[in-house]
């Protein structure tokens, strides 16, 4: 229970909270005791003393910070003794604080060194120190510079490490004076460090400072800073871009802003350069006699214009098809899925969510009806279990990450189900290493084991699954064979661990799922998360708070891209392009004739791809995608890419894509443009314009409705981008209640059905998203992979993401940072098949399977399996995609990207 | 006796990293703690490099330098040095030819000072390795060395 | 003349320190079975009647740390750690206690985990004690194979374990809760006070931590009853002390004494007085975390509150004895120095001021104005008290103030 007390400080009475921070409390109430080691964020350290108060009742003096108010504390603030006392102990800091250059300090140490008249190096009293103590400087990071004789010993890097990142890379060397920060053993660049900056953001006096732009900070003299979203993954990181002659210099996280509190990954810190690369596309391009050619954007658009209508007179309406993107935001991709059905007349408008999360999405809308994560991205800190499967988290959301490991250090259990090592590992209860593949088989053990063991909740099997208990019968019925013995010869899990997972997930108060693309890249995509569906129903670890399934979503707009139509199968929010009340409606808002809105489902990516290899598809219009690394079987997708009549990509670089384009549209970044993303946790965040675009580059939407308006079919034009998201709103009942206004400090979650509505934190507590409002039970059994091992091909290859770089790495190998960290392709190998196939560790190594092949450096690595192999598929030179297969998995079409059989031979 | 020997004798819970700090460096010939070492420990204890490093770079019987066969800790509190306990250590510098913190070049002896050995009833004091050494003077001191170069 | 009480010492002399056996002869381990059959609350009442305080330096109340210890929570783990952790300059008591009776340490801390019903404990020893190490080992070996230590101990439910962990040479960790991080395996830095170790100690788990030589009078107090330790000391300081006697004394040594004894009788009947030709200057007493006294306390009763009464510390018993030659700037520049190398580095006021202290002391040394650098001295110091976070940037001000109380004109004309 929540417990109010009076207190008073300096004689102001204030009512709190009981076992409240006295310190902040005070800030809070606009009492400016003075603070240096404390942040908001981390727990008291009670170091610098500043913060020195006098409670009645107490001997001596106290450290505010370490204090917990309670009833009636008399607490004096400001005396002349606690003045003095404050003075005398800044004047020793600063006795021991190279004080040339200062111009890293943060605002709220310069001002107080004003405050106390301690700037001025004349009014200090104590001699200075730091000299005697040959302080040294770790320059040796890519991307952050250590100085020991500008630190002032505040624990708070160690503890922004520690408490905040969960990473705890940073301690102190040697004690008393001579204590300084150390990353490893004491040499940053070898140690655990990746690059977050969170040290940098939260360190008061600049001993830790960035290195990139470095010469050109200069806080006092800065133009402006801007907030808005991070462009890399789906968590929807707030950052405040610092800009100084149109140039972006900073990034630090907002603090006090969910989803981040003023967390960032490296990327989002150090990852904007792309943004002011010389490399941009600057002027619209015309292929003419197989070479790029600058054009006009009339000449470009004219272009476009008359190729589009002439595909379509030639071939008819479903001839053409686009490729929207999960990096523009919900604005652009509402305009563009509009653009597809008003103006091509058909529903083919997709993009890469086909590729990651579409099996998910599906087996969820079929059993809960929502595609879209149940929880907030704070109830990973909070659950009581987390369940991590196929999803290297720390790598690929790495501030969600951060919760989690926050999470564990209270008391949080992780059960990881990966065939891979990932860092989480480091952090987990239990770590399960399935053989590729074999997932439905281990969670379908699980579930005959927690029935076994009666471990299920049966009030909600009866009340929220469809059909309760007869539901439940059959899938008893269907997992009674996936004994632990049985399970451990298919997926080599030992069955005691097995068994001890299932009773954590099953038993604890409240148990979350983070489900990734492990589980969804595979040819049995859909059936994998069904299974996981069917373990987390019939424990009840859904429809509470704290509990639930979440798909950590990869880019920054997957979630709303989808949410605002992007999908052949969906207008925005979810309603199918069949739901004919829904076309009726949204027909009078776009006023266009209901009967020229297509019903039939459009065309899914590999399946664009497909038909225009078929000859069916001959013009397609991509914005911002790059399939031609990204899609499966590569050799297959550039024939078809080679057979279509016109194709336009609208992007900011050139790309593996573009090289196959007829006109390249370029675009404005992130950083250049206003409107919104939704993250992971369904919040809709805003994206603030940083930067003008460079050259000619322009806004996507402004693209889009040019080329109608020149096709002779103009769609509604807007002033700007608040007025879209109203429309958007309008169609899309699920951000009825959203608009820019509104979340100009906060995001709102969907659904967020009126104004007055708060935003919803979490889906299902009262029903589920279907029809008749009950979960859906789908019992899948274990199919064997049809892509097996073979003589020829002895090897099973994984692949995945890394933390430095990002999908195709269009941006962010555009980054010297994050380059610095990690700019090569590798494969990994287990030591066994080393030593067995007479390999060495760092060998260049030639990968072929029955697709095609690719060159690569063999790196040794106990993370994986033997017999199995994994590969980042970031880098184009050595494209993993080549290897995969475009078998689809029947539910969803995702393609299989975890699982190709190989052979690995030396170059 | 090895490394992963010693490791293995202690649960993996960070609360033995001291333990297993002392075992590791008394069983180096040079009574030290190399870096091979301090990755092995982190990894068997999952905790960071920084962490070891700390631990170690804190308490000053740990080094992360090669230090002789035997360690001369010369005890400098203030009663060893009310009894000229720095006149012992001008004497053991001359005799060792080398300065405090040093090795001799024959890897033999390495000179450090050392708070209260809590053997002040019979100053100034030493210990060498495990022995404690008590009522040093001038002479004495240059036959302990003397001995101990000879065993 | 005085004697010698022996409590803590009691066996010392008269058995092998490795042999159980031994010590069972003196009627070892008869107090623990005795309190197997004792109310564990009946077993803190006792140590509490006794009117025990902590031997280690701080003097609280031994029984009331052993009652606050089972308030916090009803039915959680607890810990026990014997703070073996000696390193106060001139203190060598736990170290004779360790290296010659060290199954009575054992016992005490059995008596105490019964009556606060920890099951686990812990002595932490700092690691130049060799002897002590291997002494104390030697007989937790020989306590487990005789069923002292264990499951079901002599057939009862109590269990406990006790477990030695070292120390790798930082005074601080000395200081309790600095001593439950460097146990935790972390680098020595104390704790933000409160939480008391009695609420969240090691581990986050209540925790009673008590020093050798105060857990080393419990099993007496068990067998001959609280009401005779009462009759020892004084009025507010019962029982007895060990006094670590170092310095230009005929007889240096460790003698334990009732307290109330004056200093006088220490230096002059016990440690044999002065050597010869040499007169009594001044005493340190307590160690660097002390405080010099003079000719006029010599009469001074020692014990916890007639010394606080004259500003001057009973501390650890240590007791360091200078001559009329001896200096007292030296002895404070060495106490001083050996702050700053012990300073941990956490707090401002310490971390620094132990190192501008130090720049004034060797100021002092070659400088005319010297009573501005002592007044300095003194004013830093005494806001470095205000100010720091542990007891060590707390501590200067001791051996500060009272040279400068006792021996100003010497510290004003100290010349190198």
């Amino acid at each position: 229970m929540e417990e109010f007390v009076k207190i008073t400080i300096d004689g102001k009475h204030i009512n709190a909270l009981k076992g409240s921070n006295l310190l902040q409390l005070a800030k809070d109430n606009g009492i400016p005791i003075p603070s240096l080691c404390y942040h908001k964020k981390l727990s008291p350290t009670g170091a610098c003393r500043l913060c020195l108060v006098k409670i009645k009742g107490t001997n001596g003096l106290v450290a505010s910070c370490t204090v917990q108010v309670k009833e009636e504390m008399e607490v004096t603030a400001f005396d002349d003794e606690l003045e003095e006392c404050r003075k005398y102990l800044l004047d020793y800091l600063v006795s021991e604080h190279n004080e040339e250059n200062d111009n890293s300090y943060t605002d709220e140490f310069f001002e107080l060194l004003k405050k106390y008249n301690l700037y001025d190096k004349s009014k200090r009293k104590y001699p200075s120190v730091w000299k005697l103590m040959n302080y040294s400087k770790d320059d040796s990071s890519p991307v952050l510079t250590y100085d020991a004789s500008k630190c002032i010993k505040c624990f708070r890097c160690i503890k922004a490490c520690d408490e905040v990142q969960g990473k705890n890379v940073l301690s102190f060397n040697d004690r008393g004076m001579g204590s300084y920060i150390i990353a490893g053993f004491d040499k940053w660049k070898e140690s655990e460090c990746d690059g977050c900056g969170e040290c940098i953001q939260l360190c008061p006096t600049g001993a830790i400072v960035e290195k990139p732009h470095r010469s050109e900070i200069n806080i006092n003299n800065l133009d402006r800073k801007v907030k808005t979203t991070c462009p890399y993954c789906g968590v929807g990181c707030q950052i405040e871009m610092q800009v100084k002659d149109e140039k972006i210099l900073r990034s630090n996280g907002v603090e006090g802003v969910s989803p981040n509190d003023g967390r960032l990954c490296i990327k989002g810190r150090f990852g904007y350069d792309f943004v002011q690369s010389k490399e941009r596309l600057t002027h619209p391009l015309i292929k003419k006699n197989g070479k790029f050619e600058k054009a006009s954007w009339d000449e470009a658009l004219d272009l476009i214009a008359s190729k589009f209508n002439e595909c379509i007179d030639k071939y008819g309406n479903e001839a053409l098809a686009g490729y929207s993107s999960a990096k523009c935001t919900n604005e652009e991709n509402y305009i563009f899925q509009k653009f597809i059905r008003t103006v091509f007349g058909n529903n083919n408008v997709d993009y890469c969510t086909r590729l990651c999360h579409a099996s998910t999405v599906t087996a969820m809308l079929r059993s809960i009806g929502d595609g879209a994560g149940s929880n907030s991205i704070e109830d990973f800190e909070t659950t009581d279990c987390l369940l991590v499967t196929g999803n290297n988290i720390i790598e690929t959301h790495p501030i969600t990450a951060t919760y989690v490991k926050r999470g564990v250090s209270k008391g949080m259990q992780v059960i990881i189900i990966d065939p891979k090592w990932t860092p989480l590992v480091n952090y987990a209860s239990i770590w399960l290493q399935p053989r590729l593949g074999t997932d439905v088989a281990l969670l379908n053990g699980m579930i005959r084991y927690i029935i076994q063991n009666d471990l299920m909740d049966k009030k909600f099997i009866e009340s929220r699954i469809d059909n309760g208990m007869q539901a439940f019968e059959y899938l008893k019925k269907l997992c009674q064979k996936y004994t632990p013995a049985y399970v451990e010869q298919i997926t080599g899990v030992p069955g005691k661990l097995m068994t001890e997972a299932a009773r954590i997930y099953a038993t604890s108060p409240t148990s979350m799922i983070a489900t990734g693309m492990g589980m969804s890249q595979q040819v049995t995509g859909t059936n994998n998360v069904f299974s996981l569906i069917n373990m987390m129903l019939i424990t009840a670890q859904i429809g509470k708070e704290r509990a639930g399934i979440d798909p950590p979503r990869g880019q920054n707009n997957v979630q709303g891209a989808t949410d605002v139509g992007a999908s052949p199968l969906n207008y925005p929010g979810y309603i199918p392009v069949t739901n004919d009340e829904n076309r009726r409606k949204v027909a009078e808002i776009w006023n266009v004739p209901y009967e020229s809105l297509s019903s039939k489902p459009g065309l899914t990516t590999v399946e664009i791809a497909h038909a225009a290899y078929n000859g069916k598809i001959k013009a397609l219009y991509i914005m911002g995608e790059n399939p031609m690394l990204t899609d499966p079987n590569l050799n297959h997708a550039k024939e078809s890419f080679n057979k279509l009549d016109f194709l336009v990509v609208q992007d900011i670089f050139h790309t593996e894509t573009t090289a196959f384009a007829d006109v390249i549209l370029p675009a404005a970044s992130f950083a250049e443009k206003n409107g919104t993303f939704v993250n992971s946790d369904r919040r809709v965040l805003r994206v603030r314009k940083v930067v003008d675009s460079p050259g000619e580059a322009r806004n996507d939407w402004k693209i889009i409705l040019d080329i109608a308006q020149r096709m002779g079919k103009p769609m509604k034009t807007y002033n700007n981008e608040s007025e879209i998201f109203d429309e958007i709103a309008a169609v899309t009942p699920i951000m009825a209640g959203i608009n820019h206004e509104r979340i100009e400090e906060h995001g709102i979650q969907w659904p967020c059905y009126d104004k007055n509505h708060p935003g919803t934190s979490t889906l299902f507590l009262e029903k589920f998203n279907t029809p008749n409002g009950k979960a859906k039970l789908n019992p899948v059994d274990y199919v064997a992979q049809q892509e097996k091992v073979s003589d020829e091909y002895p090897f099973l290859l994984n692949s995945g993401r890394i933390l430095y770089q990002y999908h195709s790495s269009t941006m962010s190998r555009k980054n010297d940072a994050l380059n610095a960290f990690a700019n090569k392709s590798y494969v990994l190998m287990h030591p066994n098949d080393v030593i067995k196939h007479n390999f060495i560790d760092g060998i260049e190594v030639k990968l072929t399977s029955a697709r095609g092949n690719l060159t690569t450096t063999l790196r040794i690595s106990e993370e994986v399996l033997e017999g199995e192999l994994f590969m980042p598929w970031h880098f184009s030179e050595s494209p993993v995609n080549n290897l995969t297969r475009d078998e689809l998995d029947p539910h969803s079409k995702i393609a299989p990207f975890k699982l190709s059989a190989c052979k690995v031979e030396k170059v | 006796m090895n490394t992963e020997e010693i490791l293995l004798k202690y649960k993996p819970d960070k609360e033995n990293l001291i333990q297993i700090l002392h075992e590791i460096q008394d069983l180096h010939p040079q009574q030290y703690l190399t870096e091979t070492d301090l990755l092995k420990v982190a990894k068997y204890l999952n905790i960071t490099r920084s962490f070891v490093y700390g631990v170690v770079g804190y308490y000053s019987m740990f080094s992360t330098t090669p230090r002789g066969k035997y360690i001369i800790r010369l005890c400098e509190s203030p009663v060893c040095n009310m009894f000229n306990s720095k006149m012992i250590a001008e004497k053991l510098k001359e005799i060792l030819k080398i300065d405090i913190n040093q090795t001799t070049a024959d890897g033999l002896f390495t000179l450090e000072l050392s708070e209260c050995l809590g053997l002040c009833g019979n100053k100034p004091s030493m210990m060498i390795n495990r022995e404690t050494y008590t009522e040093l003077d001038e002479n004495n001191i240059e036959l302990i060395i003397k001995n101990l170069r000879n065993n | 003349m005085i004697k010698e009480t022996r409590i803590a010492l009691k066996n010392l002399g008269k058995i092998n320190p490795e042999s159980i056996d031994d010590y069972i002869s003196q009627g070892g381990y008869l107090a623990f079975a005795e309190v197997l059959e004792m109310k564990p609350t009946s077993v803190i009442k006792e140590i509490e009647d006794s009117g025990l305080r902590g031997r280690g330096g701080a003097g609280f109340p031994t029984g009331i740390k052993d009652r606050y210890t089972t308030l916090s929570c009803e039915d959680c783990d607890r810990y026990i750690i014997c703070n073996a952790d000696e390193g106060e300059p001139g203190t060598f008591k736990d170290r004779i206690i360790m290296e010659n009776d060290p199954h009575l340490l054992i016992e005490g801390m059995l008596i105490s985990a019964y009556g606060i019903g920890a099951s686990k404990g812990y002595i932490y020893i700092r690691a130049e004690y060799y002897l002590s190490v291997e002494r104390v080992k030697k007989a937790i070996e020989t306590a487990c194979e005789r069923g002292y230590l264990g499951k079901n101990i002599m057939g009862t439910y109590f269990s406990f374990y006790l477990e030695i962990k070292l120390g790798a040479g930082s005074y601080l960790c000395g200081e309790e809760l600095t001593l439950m991080e460097s146990l935790e395996g972390k680098r020595g830095y104390p704790r933000i006070k409160p939480p008391f170790p009695a609420e969240k100690g090691l581990f986050g788990k209540p925790t009673l931590i008590n020093n050798v030589e105060t857990l080393s009078h419990i099993p007496t107090i068990i067998v001959k009853g609280s009401k005779w330790y009462t009759g020892l000391g004084t009025e507010k300081s019962k029982g007895t002390k060990i006094f670590t006697i170092s310095g230009n004394v005929n007889k240096p040594g460790y003698y334990e004494v009732e307290l109330g004894v004056s200093l006088r009788s220490l230096i002059y009947d016990f440690a044999g007085g002065m050597k010869e030709g040499k007169t009594f200057k001044a005493a340190l007493l307590g160690g660097a975390a002390g405080t010099f006294v003079d000719e006029s306390m010599l009469d001074t009763a020692m014990a916890y509150d007639s010394l606080k009464e004259k500003g001057a510390t009973l501390g650890s018993g240590a007791i360091i004895v200078l001559d009329n030659d001896q200096s007292v700037f030296e002895v404070l520049f060495s106490v001083l120095n050996f702050f700053k190398h012990e300073s941990c580095g956490k707090c401002v006021p310490c971390r620094i001021g132990t190192t501008q202290l130090m720049l004034l002391m060797n100021k002092i040394k070659s400088e005319a104005d010297k009573a501005d650098i002592l007044k300095e001295i003194f004013h830093q110091s005494e806001l470095m008290a205000k100010s720091s976070l542990c007891p060590l940037g707390q501590s200067p001000i001791l051996p500060v103030k009272s040279s400068i109380k006792y021996f100003e004109k010497e510290l004003l004309t100290f010349s190198a």
